[in-house]
This record gives structure tokens, sequence and C-alpha cells, in this order.
């Protein structure tokens, strides 16, 4: 049962000079699996992230599907991106997908608690409580009514994680969610993020440039090789899983 | 899936709550626009005002579409049956000997004989506004301010009119009771003038000739026998534009007149070079206005650009996002527009009390109508929310990815 199934998927982009290509000849992620993509920075992982978060449009892809749900077929994703078809994806992105930046990445405008309802009430979803019971279990439940300005840096990826699960979405993609904070603070969040998706049951792919932090946690790591051509024009960096 | 009403809700809710959020930013916005459109709207309005009340003055004074001979003439009844015919003629009714048309009033309150100028007049008497009754028969009168100030007379008092001739060697003197039926304002007539039937001013100019009149019981030499014919004329076109015309009709026919054509071309003219001038001004204002709101907006869309991406993440649709910068403008539009109204009425209500001795009479120098204010608001939101959704559908068409990764 796999929520995610890629074949030759191509992304290029230039930089300076220099042609930064990512491939994935095949990957495939199953329902409930908790994912490690370990790379230092600037390797590639962030594009795949947001390919896999569908807010970016890759350059070439044999296959592209996407499984949310058991009981429903797959989705071609792979067409809706040749038909350019952004509200495929962005209606996929609002149920079906949470996303938790290397930083920030919150209204300024709305305090913690709407922050964390945002994807909640897109989705008309009743005021249940679980916003507070999610805050209390990552800590803030005591910052609910401030502005995010207020906050510090661990507090708000706490927030960042409290948005991208709070509407309970098939899959969690977390960029370097604890990149910006000190190590005993990052192991602890890590730990807290990793613990509440399994408890939720959602399938979860999270980037990070140092294995040590995440090893212990019994997360799935994908293989990948970066190499440069002798002229020094091409890195290509190879995702396979 | 979502609803639309709970989704354009949600829109609402957070642009607005953004919108207040930054308060400072959004007053800056306000401020800038009012700070462009204040000065348009007082320059539109003193345009407005000055020419607009020269015009209104051009076109609401008859006196402006008067059109008098020179000298004395042969006018018969057939002619004026041909000039009353004409579409551009308003009012014209036969004048006679101005010799001839005098009469001596006397009231009971004042101690003065006055000779009063009869003034020949009709239905669609061109010097009468505010529902002055129209003099009818022989006996009904409508007095000019001067007169009646001087008669110390009022609407309903009577009055004593005499007329006095020297027919075969003796002096005669014959009086008429006249009921004063109107008063002209001082604006209309300026002498001591009385406006009256054609019948009495012909009864008046017989008597003077040592005819009799039998209505009012006057004796004297028999009536004219032919027809009469009447040495000049009251004329009256029906809009100032159409004085020159009339004007020239007249002298190709041979008769030489007087109007105010000269006048009309002169504030005409200027009408025109003024309006030249605003225009000119207004249209580089307009596109300094139009290019500051779409600067200031565009910008404040790629400001928040971190921020659209981030709705996007969460699940907006490219078309929900355009609505966030086009709600936004449209509040600082309408706002800016307020502000800008408050700004123009302040700097109005000055700029009349300062010139109000100056101007002419009471209409004001500086003015707007309310059509105004309306068209201002739809350019100004039209323009606001024109330059917004732009610069959304800018920032909705990049890759959410881009924006997001920015800083």
């Amino acid at each position: 049962m796999l929520i995610y199934h890629l074949r030759d998927l191509v992304m290029t982009r230039m930089a300076e000079g220099v042609e930064f290509r990512l491939t994935v000849p095949s990957l495939q992620i199953s329902l409930g699996e908790k994912i490690a993509l370990i790379g230092h920075s600037g390797c590639g992982k962030s594009t795949l992230l947001d390919i896999l978060a569908m807010i970016l449009r890759p350059t070439g892809v044999g296959a592209f599907r996407f499984r949310p749900e058991k009981e429903a077929p797959p989705l071609d994703v792979a067409k809706a991106w040749s038909q350019r078809d952004l509200n495929f994806m962005g209606d996929l992105r609002k149920h079906r997908i949470g996303y938790v930046m290397q930083t920030g990445g919150m209204l300024p405008y709305l305090t913690v608690r709407d922050n964390i309802n945002l994807s909640r009430q897109l989705l008309g979803m009743p005021d249940d409580g679980s916003v507070e019971e999610l805050a209390k279990n990552l800590g803030i439940e005591r910052h609910l009514g401030k502005h995010p300005e207020l906050l510090s840096t661990g507090e708000r990826q706490r927030v960042a994680i409290g948005r991208a699960l709070a509407h309970h979405p098939s899959i969690v993609i977390a960029d370097e969610p604890t990149a910006s904070l000190d190590p005993i603070a990052a192991r602890r969040i890590m730990a807290l993020f990793v613990e509440l998706v399994e408890e939720m049951q959602i399938t979860v792919i999270i980037a990070s440039h140092d294995w040590g932090h995440i090893k212990q946690l019994g997360l799935r790591r994908l293989a990948h090789r970066t190499s440069q051509n002798s002229a020094g024009t091409v890195t290509e960096t190879r995702v396979t899983g | 899936m979502s609803s639309p009403i709970r989704k354009m809700r949600n829109i609402f809710r957070l642009a607005l709550t953004d919108y207040f959020y930054e308060w400072q930013i959004s007053s800056c916005f306000i401020l800038a626009l009012a700070a462009v459109l204040a000065p348009m709207m007082i320059l539109f309005a003193l345009k407005f005002g000055i020419i607009g009340s020269m015009m209104e003055q051009l076109i609401e004074d008859p006196r402006n579409r008067e059109i008098r001979p020179v000298g004395s003439g042969h006018y018969d009844p057939a002619w004026f049956r041909t000039v009353r015919a004409k579409p551009e003629v308003a009012f014209v009714i036969p004048r006679t000997r101005s010799l001839a048309a005098t009469m001596q009033l006397k009231s009971s309150s004042a101690p003065r004989i006055i000779p009063t100028e009869l003034i020949p007049t009709a239905a669609g008497e061109p010097l009468f506004h505010n529902n002055i009754t129209v003099p009818t028969g022989l006996r009904q009168i409508v007095l000019s301010e001067p007169a009646a100030r001087k008669l110390k007379v009022g609407v309903g008092d009577r009055v004593d009119g005499s007329l006095n001739r020297r027919h075969n060697g003796q002096s005669e003197r014959v009086h008429v009771e006249l009921t004063v039926v109107g008063i002209t304002p001082l604006a209309a007539f300026a002498r001591d003038g009385a406006f009256v039937p054609l019948d009495l001013v012909v009864a008046t100019e017989d008597f003077l000739d040592g005819r009799a009149v039998p209505p009012l019981g006057w004796q004297g030499d028999p009536p004219l026998a032919d027809e009469r014919s009447f040495p000049g004329f009251r004329l009256y076109a029906s809009t100032i534009d159409q004085v020159a015309a009339l004007r020239d009709g007249l002298a190709a026919s041979g008769i030489e007149v007087r109007t105010r054509a000269a006048d009309i071309d002169i504030v005409q003219t200027m009408e025109q070079r003024l309006s030249a001038v605003f225009w000119f001004v207004a249209i580089i204002g307009l596109t300094g206005f139009s290019l500051s709101l779409g600067a200031n907006l565009w910008a404040n869309v790629d400001r928040k650009k971190r921020e659209l991406s981030v709705l996007r993440l969460v699940g907006f649709r490219t078309s929900d996002i355009v609505w966030f910068p086009v709600l936004q403008a449209l509040l600082t539009g309408v706002l800016g527009w307020l502000l800008a109204s408050l700004i123009y009425l302040g700097v109005e209500a000055s700029i009349n009390r300062m010139l109000i001795t100056q101007a002419e009479d009471d209409s004001p120098i500086c003015r707007l109508l309310p059509i105004h204010f309306e068209i201002a608001l739809a350019f100004t939101v039209g323009a606001a929310v024109l330059a917004a959704a732009l610069g959304g559908f800018r920032a909705a068409r990049i890759q959410p990815s881009d924006g997001l990764r920015e800083i």
C-alpha cells in the first residue's frame, strides 16, 4: 500500500553557471512509514520535499502517483502537473498534506491558536478542542493567545508542527524542522514530533543534515548519492528508496 | 469539498485581520492615497466652482440672451409673428416710443410721484422668475424693486398711474388705478420700471399722442385706423448659444442689434482654456496618482509574497490568493477616498469662507457635487483593485515553493 510512487523524476536548476540536477529513478513510500532524508545543505533535499509536497513542478517525470487513502485509487500527480492543474494540487495540500518549514512559515497577524487552526478552519472542521490538545502535547498551550513574533524560535517550530498536524493529514513533510535550534532543544522537539505522528498514524518524511539527531527514532533512511562531473558544471543527486 | 461561502469568509477574515494587524503600514497607504487624491479633488472643485458659477450666471441671467435694436424702425404685427415662430426665439414683444412710455406713479403711502418707465410684458417674460404673476388687462402692474421701494408698496397694494399731455392747447391729466401683482428683484431690473401688458403701453402712447382710449374712458382724437407698427421690440433668444446666430440673422435682414455676444464669447473661450489647463494638470495628476497607488499596492504584494505562499501551502487556490491583495486594496481605496473627502471638505469650507466676499453672488468658488465624490471613489477603487489584482496574479503565478524559500 504505497502513498508515494515515483519513477524517473528529474528536476534541474541553474545557479551561477552550475547545473544542479536531482534525479529519482524510483521512490516508493508506504502509508504509515517514517522516512528520513539525510544530506548536507544544497544537495537537493528541499527540492525533493517540495516536489513531494506538490508545491514545485518537476522538470520531467515518468510516473508520480499519490494515494493518501487506502479506500481510494491512487491519484496521478504527473498528469495534474502536465495540465498545470494548480487547484488540484492546492486541494490535495489542504486535505492531505502537512508541511513544516525550516523556520516559521506562520502568518504573523494570526494568534498561535489561529495559526494552528488555519488548515482546520479552511476545511470547515469543528472546533472540538483538538487544537488545545495538540498545543498541550507540544507544550505551547500557554502561548495560544499570542502572536508568533512573541515566541522563541523553538516555540515557533512547535507551532509549525502543530499546524502541520492539526487537520490530520495523510502525510507530514518536514524540511529541517529543528535546524535553527540548539542541539538539546532540537532532539527534544524532533522526538516529540515523531512521537506525535506515530500516535496519530500519519506518514512522515523528515529532511535533516544530521543523521545523529534522528537515528534512534526508528526512521527509514533514503539512500542518495551526490556526484559532480569533471568540469564542475553539473552536480547531480540521485535518490532511491 | 469546502463550500464557497466558508472559503470567502475565511479569505475575508484573514485579509482583514492582516490589514488591521499591520495598521501602521495600512495607515501609511491610506495617507499616501489621500495625499494625492485630496489635491486633485480641490483642483477640480475650484475649476468646477469658478467656471461653473460663471457659466451659470451667464446662462441664468436673461439679460445675456437679450437682443436690442439700435435706433428705431418699423415693425408690423406680421414681422412679430414671423420672429415669434422661430425656435431660437424665447420671447418677443413690441415696444412703443420710449418717450411715450413713461407714467407717473403715486401711492398713498409715499409722498413723491415717481416717473416710471413702462415695459411691455406678456406670458413667458424672461425677466420674471420665482413665480411672479404676469400682469393682464389694463389695471395690473409688476413693479421693479427700486420703484416699489420708493412708492413703499407691496404685492396687492394699489398705485395711482397718471399721464399728462397738452392737447389742443390745453393741459390734460388722466388717472388709472393699478394693482401691484408682483415685484421683480433688483437683479432683473435696476431702474424705476413697471412691467405692464402691451395694451396699457399702447394706450399710454395713444393718449400722449392726443388720441382717445375708450376702454379707460380717456377722451381725444379717434384711434388709428390702419395697422399699427412699432419702433422697437424686446427680444430674447432661447439660449445664450443662439444669440449670435439670431443677431446675424437680424443683421442680414437689415436690422442692427446690440447683444452681449462678445461677453458670452469671452467667458466661453475662458471656460475652454481653463478646462484645457485643468485637464492638462488633471491628466498629469491622475497619472501620478495611478502610478503611485499602483506602485504601492504592487510593492505591498511583493512584500507579502511569503505570507501568500504560506496560504497556498495550506491549500488556498490560486484564484483565492488574488482576493487577499484585492480586498486589502479595496479597503485602502475606500478609506483613502474617505480621508481625501474629509480633507477636501475642510479645505472647501476655508476656501469658500476666505473668498466668498469676492464672488459675485452666493455660488461658492470651490464646490463638488455628490456625483464627483462618487466618480472619485469609483476611479480610486478601480485603480487600486486593478493594481492589486495584477500584483496578486503575479504572486499567484510563481510556484509556492519559490515564495517560501525567499528569506
